[in-house]
């Protein structure tokens, strides 16, 4: 009878301190800053992997020059899966364990809703870096920053865009998540308002076989000159090969306007020709317009991962100079302190110099980081980098006014 | 017209290349009796295998399809060895179960294995031949082309091989009856084997055909192994010629269903609840599927 | 007077365990009890319904979806007060299990497998696309249970919710009702030959499984905050599988271990990221082919070898055929 009880009582201590003896050992000194993003399915992995490399990079330069306060930094990385459950998990596990001063990451708005109950729940800055839907800075917690534009900020302006060109058919074609929904009602109500005539089509992202669909868009009459997708993950890839592979876009008839997953260098891999004349809405300066930082960022982030920065890695990398920043401003790590400091700050990045302002209207303007650039982006050369490629909008920094077709 | 006809014939193809992915499925399980729920994670490896074929080893396409099917049947072989074969012992008293959890669980090693191993970055292997067939109205990628053909080769091939070889009969032999088959000297264990090994490689070839259409990732299997389930059921689970059928009726209907629901908006995503409500009607009111056999085991 | 089993004594011990945790542990480790709770209450309902009744279900995590949308929607479309929403919720889920287990009466093993994958699918993607009503992949809020910030009262809840469950599953175990199940799970044709009425004892085991299910959703819900469609896709019924086959499909206390030690591995885990899933992959299959009871009553019967003579089979650990 002893026996069995001790070995019953050696699994159950082992079950009930495994979980604590894995505790990551810090240094009493270091500062703690959590991330949160996928890094696998069904969340974006490819988007939350960027993201988190960028992070690492920023961290490794900034321990390299000796910290700030004199403290190193330390970042703890949670895959958050696309699935709100887990990000709220993280989120707990980062605050009260980790004991971080602030989470930084994010490209699941879902997500990033349920994260940002917990942040607001123990007061701890949270700042989105690629999160769209409204909801997320509309809540108003004075706990929660973005960076990334609200979907209203951008899709408002793109949709814009495509009403100036001329363009009188148009077809978007959207995630069924909140930042494919939440955009293409963004395009559609601004459509709507400027009475051009739209077409929405919803896909999953699971789906691979986009065909169908796309030869009924083909067969409308008439047959839309414009596809904006506003789709995050690699489904636009398919979309973009298939389309073009039917003849339908792009084309000299339909131009097809797809959203930042096509910055990546597999667009070339996957889509191979198809991916010329492809219309890209990108967060990011043109290379034009990069300070010093944003070079030395692009060349080391290239060197360092052996393949060039999209917009979200750029975003990533100034999340965490915001926070850092805030933490020189208030002179502590301290939650609170952050907190005021970052409605304080205004940090130059690489991709912008950021200020988070406090008024209220719209809602969704709370903390939410307002002059996102963004430019549209035509590649017209196979291979070609995203920097390299056309900009066809906005004007003041547009390199042509023809759209190639 | 033209434009049923556009849909129908692009369903059709897309359907050959379903039917290709369900009939790894469906080999596996007239022999063995077992549905394998790691088919989708086969499909995945066949089109990562492939890929290194042909960009690491600068292979020719097909070859890279070939040595993918290779690659796969050695893998199904020893998985069959190693953790299915101990099923038809008496250790294991619910079969069934059995079979169910350690394919699935298969499913969650391979899937997360992938995503470690071959990088969360889309990968895609050259396109067997660029551009598309026009023939006035009708558009048809030749990719999706080559790959429908090279699907009823193997489609044809598969048949021609359970009926007129010697090991094909063995084969079918085990299907109708294991018993029986015990009976004339067939070692029904060692056809459990090569029919998991089989049904690995066509598993690994559709992959691996599919992956210039669309793009490779870890989790690329799970959509088409849904899709293969589909088509099994409709074709009776375990006839070749049923799955088929029920691989171009599954491609027509989602063909056709996106092009004239109503609301585009929903037509993408009710096609795919469709196809599950077809299973889900078929096993319902006709379980020997549209095109079932007589001698499905039924209990 | 008999006296306590080991497996008593060890059940005793991990409750008390569980019952003191939030005294000794940090806000994390109560947060992350939480959410095991949800998948507990999971692993032990799938374990009745796939281990004891033989019927391999893929649609319980949809039941779980269920639940707590219909409880959530209540709320928010038909202004429903909370306990009214729940009892709705719970009606539905029970409606809805007693429905499908009737539609499966005929079905067994892989075909019940794939019928109820295709169920599943439907619903998720009735979720994903009526967004005007669900929200699809926004997601869909829901409101707090408790004021205050603490999670010790969800985590409370829970344990009580498993505990609750637990013991009316073995309480129905128990009864003639578990000698009938396992009957129609061994042969199905004996059992209603010997006069055991197959069908109410089917639809019975669905609709109390269900009903299990849909509670753990609303929890989950409400603790979560935010329900999305995903909760109801393949992968996160694969996490439930594994959890039960690995603590012991035939057995629910060893089911909810599973469970717990499962979900809390891969938190303490996460530092290597989808290696922890290789892993689970891996352990699935191993525990499946060489300890098909799974891990925790082989522990239990370990114990039990070396021990003579052996003790009566409680009513908590079910004989093992073979």
């Amino acid at each position: 009878m002893k026996r069995n009880l001790h070995l019953h009582l050696g699994a159950a201590l082992a079950l009930a301190t495994l979980p604590f003896a894995t505790l990551p050992a810090m240094a009493e000194d270091s500062i703690a800053i959590g991330w949160v993003g996928p890094l696998s399915p069904p969340g974006n992995y490819s988007g939350g992997q960027e993201m988190q490399w960028a992070v690492q990079l920023g961290v490794d330069q900034i321990n390299k020059a000796g910290g700030v306060l004199g403290r190193q930094i330390n970042v703890t990385y949670e895959d958050t899966k696309g699935q709100p459950a887990e990000g709220s998990a993280a989120a707990v596990r980062l605050i009260t364990k980790d004991n971080v001063s602030a989470i930084i990451g994010e490209f699941h708005s879902s997500v990033a809703l349920a994260e940002i109950e917990e942040a607001h729940k123990y007061g701890v800055p949270w700042v989105g870096t690629d999160v769209w839907a409204d909801a997320i800075t509309a809540k108003q917690y004075p706990e929660v920053f973005r960076l990334a534009p609200a979907n209203s900020l951008v899709y408002v302006k793109a949709a814009d865009w495509t009403v100036e060109q001329g363009y009188k058919n148009i077809a978007i074609v959207a995630e069924n998540t909140d930042f494919g929904q939440g955009g293409a009602k963004v395009i559609a109500d601004e459509l709507k308002a400027k009475n051009v005539p739209y077409t929405m089509a919803t896909v999953d992202l699971n789906q691979q076989d986009f065909t169908p669909a796309l030869l009924r868009l083909m067969n409308q009459s008439p047959r839309p000159d414009a596809i904006q997708m506003v789709i995050a993950g690699q489904a636009q890839y398919q979309l973009v090969k298939q389309a073009c592979q039917l003849g339908l876009a792009p084309t000299a008839e339909t131009a097809l306007i797809g959203s930042s997953g096509l910055l990546q260098k597999e667009v070339w891999e996957v889509d191979g020709p198809c991916a010329k004349n492809l219309l890209i809405v990108n967060v990011a300066q043109p290379k034009s317009q990069w300070n010093d930082k944003a070079k030395d960022f692009v060349k080391a982030f290239t060197e360092r991962y052996n393949r060039a920065p999209t917009g979200v890695a750029l975003e990533a990398y100034d999340t965490l100079g915001v926070v850092i920043e805030a933490i020189k401003k208030a002179g502590s790590a301290d939650r609170a302190a952050i907190i005021k400091a970052m409605e304080e700050i205004k940090h130059e990045g690489v991709n912008a110099t950021y200020t988070f302002p406090t008024d209220k209207t719209p809602d969704w303007a709370f903390h939410q980081f307002k002059d996102v650039p963004f430019t549209i982006i035509q590649y017209t050369a196979e291979n070609q980098s995203p920097e390299d490629a056309a900009i066809v909008y906005p004007k003041k920094w547009a390199t042509t006014d023809k759209i190639a077709k | 017209m033209s434009y049923f006809l556009l849909l129908a014939i692009n369903g059709l193809v897309i359907g050959l290349i379903f039917a290709l992915v369900a009939s790894g499925l469906t080999l596996v399980f007239s022999v063995l009796k077992v549905v394998n729920f790691g088919h989708g994670s086969l499909y995945m490896l066949g089109g990562y295998a492939s890929y290194y074929l042909i960009t690491a080893l600068g292979l020719p396409s097909l070859v890279g399809v070939a040595g993918a099917m290779i690659a796969l049947f050695v893998f199904g072989v020893v998985f069959e060895r190693l953790v299915i074969a101990p099923m038809y012992t008496d250790k294991v008293e619910r079969k069934d179960e059995y079979a169910i959890i350690v394919t699935f669980g298969l499913t969650i090693l391979l899937t997360n294995l992938g995503l470690v191993v071959f990088g969360p970055f889309a990968k895609s292997p050259p396109s067997f031949m660029t551009g598309a067939l026009i023939l006035g109205p009708l558009i048809l990628p030749y990719d999706r082309l080559i790959a429908a053909i090279v699907a009823v080769v193997l489609l044809v091939g598969l048949t021609v091989f359970l009926k007129r070889t010697a090991l094909g009969q063995a084969l079918d032999a085990v299907s109708q009856s294991r018993e029986s088959a015990a009976v004339i000297g067939i070692d029904p264990r060692r056809m459990y084997t090569v029919a998991f090994g089989l049904g690995s490689a066509l598993a690994g070839g559709a992959g691996a055909l599919i992956a210039p259409i669309f793009a490779q990732s870890p989790s690329m299997g799970d959509l088409p192994a849904v899709q293969a389930f589909i088509i099994i059921v409709l074709g009776g689970m375990g006839s070749v010629g049923g799955s088929i059928a029920g691989g171009i009726l599954l491609g027509l209907v989602q063909g056709l269903g996106v092009g004239y629901l109503p609301d585009p908006n929903r037509a993408l995503a009710y096609t795919q609840a469709f196809g599950a409500l077809l299973l889900v009607v078929t096993l319902l009111v006709r379980p020997t599927g549209l095109f079932g056999r007589s001698h499905l085991r039924l209990e | 007077m008999m006296r306590p089993s080991v497996a008593q004594w060890t059940q005793g011990l991990l409750l008390a365990l569980a019952l003191l945790l939030p005294l000794v542990s940090g806000p994390y480790w109560i947060h992350v009890g939480a959410i095991a709770w949800y998948y507990a209450l999971l692993a032990a309902s799938w374990a009745l319904l796939a281990g004891y009744a033989g019927q391999f279900s893929f649609a319980h995590v949809a039941f779980a979806a269920l639940g707590g949308y219909a409880s959530a929607l209540c709320i928010e479309l038909l202004a429903f007060p909370l306990p009214l929403a729940i009892l709705t919720a719970v009606l539905l889920a029970a409606v809805v299990g007693a429905l499908i287990g009737a539609l499966v009466l005929r079905l067994s093993g892989p075909y019940l497998a794939l019928f109820t994958l295709a169920i599943s699918e439907i619903f998720r993607l009735v979720l994903v696309a009526e967004e005007d009503i669900t929200r699809g992949m926004q997601g869909l809020s829901v409101p707090s249970l408790f004021s205050g910030n603490s999670d010790v009262p969800y985590y409370y809840l829970g344990l009580g919710l498993v505990v609750l469950a637990v013991g009316a599953m073995n309480g129905l175990l128990a009864t003639r009702v578990g000698l009938f199940l396992r009957a129609i799970r061994e042969d199905e044709g004996a059992a209603r030959a010997s006069g055991v009425d197959t069908t109410r004892y089917k639809i019975l085991v669905f609709v109390v499984t269900s009903v299990i299910a849909a509670i753990a959703g609303i929890y989950y819900g409400h603790f979560i905050g935010i329900l999305t469609p995903n909760m109801a896709i393949l992968p996160e019924m694969g996490l439930v599988i594994a959890m039960a086959v690995i603590g012991g499909i035939e057995s629910l206390p060893g089911s909810v271990i599973g469970a717990v030690v499962v979900f809390l591995l891969s938190e303490s885990l996460r530092s290597y990221g989808e290696w922890r899933f290789v892993l689970m992959g891996l352990v699935l299959i191993l525990v499946q082919r060489f300890a098909q009871n799974g891990l925790f009553p082989m522990l239990e019967q370990l114990g039990h070898r070396r021990k003579e003579p052996l003790p009566a089979v409680s009513a908590m650990e079910e004989p093992r055929g073979g």
